[in-house]
């Protein structure tokens, strides 16, 4: 018999939805054993009814709910809170459902700030009122799912992987645990490492130092070179299989979207530890409060300027 | 503030000076607050930046860092470590929203048993100045 799936998108782009289609060939073997009842990105399900003769918001039972995005509105929230009074098992894709991502920088500021640049002060808006009719109103920050309801697995990343989407809902449907390493991305990274930096820190868009064809074993590790790479404070698992992890695979820093490492650890404390080790000067940092939390900033990690704890 | 505010004050000392130091405070019989708490490392490049955020976040109110002057290190330049770290966590101190005056790094050699209880007495009046944590209640 199918397992049902619901599966709802709320503050986030889309893209870990792609995720699920990229798993390719496996979703073959996976697709004949999975109904999925509700799906607002691929199908016509509307909350209140098809026609909206329902009062309340209702979504239909199942086995499993994907949730993808943070909780930005009063509506994130109530349907967030429907799915899992439906359903059993509740997985958070990506990064945004389990640290806010990429949204969650909002967090920087306080919502009239928010309001006031969006709607009046930016330079390419007129200048108007805030809008209040008909829509659900925004919530004081961005949440995770995890801060409103309780969350069974997260798989996160920005977007998350074919690999651990398949891989989760593999281990689901054949009634196993599932879960990632608590292993950093560093652990997995193949560059080389001398414990000492060999410049200042510099800006993300220059070019890292490599020949291209160069083997990675062979290339200089990036945060040594001076890039800012979230590799230390982040946890492993974006690559796959093959390891290697993704960023690091095209010559990029990692810019920390699989999250801590251990649920409670402070990327940005280890970061500046770690920067300060090597001999790179922290002060160099423009921003480092959104640098190093870029895509984590719920449960307190990014707050307003000035804001108490 | 100052109705009988003590503040709890975390000092990691590195084994081969700080700690010779305070011992030789103890010795001298040198009086010195006991709002502080020492916890023995075996050097202070060894305190990594987690350990003083971690207090801070925790329930201390203020944390000192106290290793051998430039030069002394036992493990040659672990104090310059801890220095570099040092300016890491006084910049991130804004970000949690804690006062400068919460964390300290000093130099205190074995022989500096009059220095370590100068420092521990500023420290505690300083802490005791700016209150307790802001993380102590929530």
């Amino acid at each position: 018999m199918a397992v049902k799936i619901a599966e709802e998108w709320l503050a986030t782009c889309g893209g870990c939805e792609v995720t699920i289609l990229d798993i390719g060939d496996k979703i073959l073997d996976l697709l004949p054993q999975l109904e999925f009842v509700h799906m607002p990105v691929l199908m016509d399900h509307k909350y209140f009814g098809q026609t909206g003769e329902r009062e309340t918001l209702e979504i239909p039972e199942a086995a499993v709910g994907i949730i993808s995005g943070g909780i930005r509105s009063e509506e994130n929230r109530k349907i967030c809170e429907e799915m899992r009074k439906k359903c059993n098992t509740i997985v958070a894709l990506g990064s945004c459902a389990n640290f806010g991502g990429i949204p969650a920088l909002a967090n920087l500021s306080t919502l009239d700030e928010l309001y006031q640049k969006v709607y009046r002060t930016s330079k390419s808006t007129e200048p108007h009122d805030t809008p209040h009719e008909g829509i659900p109103p925004l919530l004081d920050r961005v949440y995770s799912l995890s801060e409103v309801i309780k969350v069974d697995i997260g798989l996160p990343g920005c977007p998350t992987t074919p690999e651990i989407v398949a891989d989760a809902l593999t281990a689901l449907l054949e009634g196993k645990p599932f879960s990632l390493p608590e292993r950093s991305v560093c652990d997995d990274c193949p560059t080389k490492r001398e414990k000492k930096a060999v410049a200042q820190v510099k800006r993300p868009l220059e070019q890292v130092q490599f020949t291209p064809g160069q083997k990675l074993e062979e290339v200089r590790c990036y945060m040594e070179q001076g890039y800012l790479c979230q590799g230390p404070a982040t946890r492993s698992g974006c690559g796959g299989a093959e390891k290697t992890p993704r960023c690091i695979k095209a010559y990029m820093t990692c810019r920390g979207c699989f999250g801590p490492i251990r649920p409670g650890a402070n990327p940005m404390v280890d970061m500046m530890g770690a920067l300060s080790t090597i001999g790179l000067n922290p002060k160099d940092i423009e921003d480092r409060a959104a640098t190093f939390n870029r895509f984590i900033g719920v449960t307190g990690r990014l707050r307003p300027k000035g804001g108490k704890p | 503030m100052e109705n009988g505010f003590e503040p709890v004050i975390i000092a990691f000392c590195c084994n081969w000076c700080s700690y010779a130091g305070a011992d030789l405070a103890g010795t001298s019989r040198l009086q010195y607050p006991p709002n502080v708490r020492i916890i023995r490392a075996m050097c202070s490049g060894m305190i990594h930046p987690n350990l003083v955020m971690d207090a801070l976040t925790k329930g201390a109110d203020g944390v000192l860092i106290c290793g051998c002057h430039p030069g002394d290190c036992h493990y040659l330049e672990g104090n310059l470590k801890a220095e570099s770290r040092a300016q890491a966590i006084e910049l991130m101190l804004e970000d949690f929203g804690l006062e400068p005056e919460r964390f300290r790094l000093e130099w205190i050699s074995a022989a500096e048993g009059q220095k370590f209880a100068r420092v521990m007495t500023e420290m505690v009046e300083a802490v005791k100045k700016v209150g307790p944590s802001p993380y102590r209640s929530a």
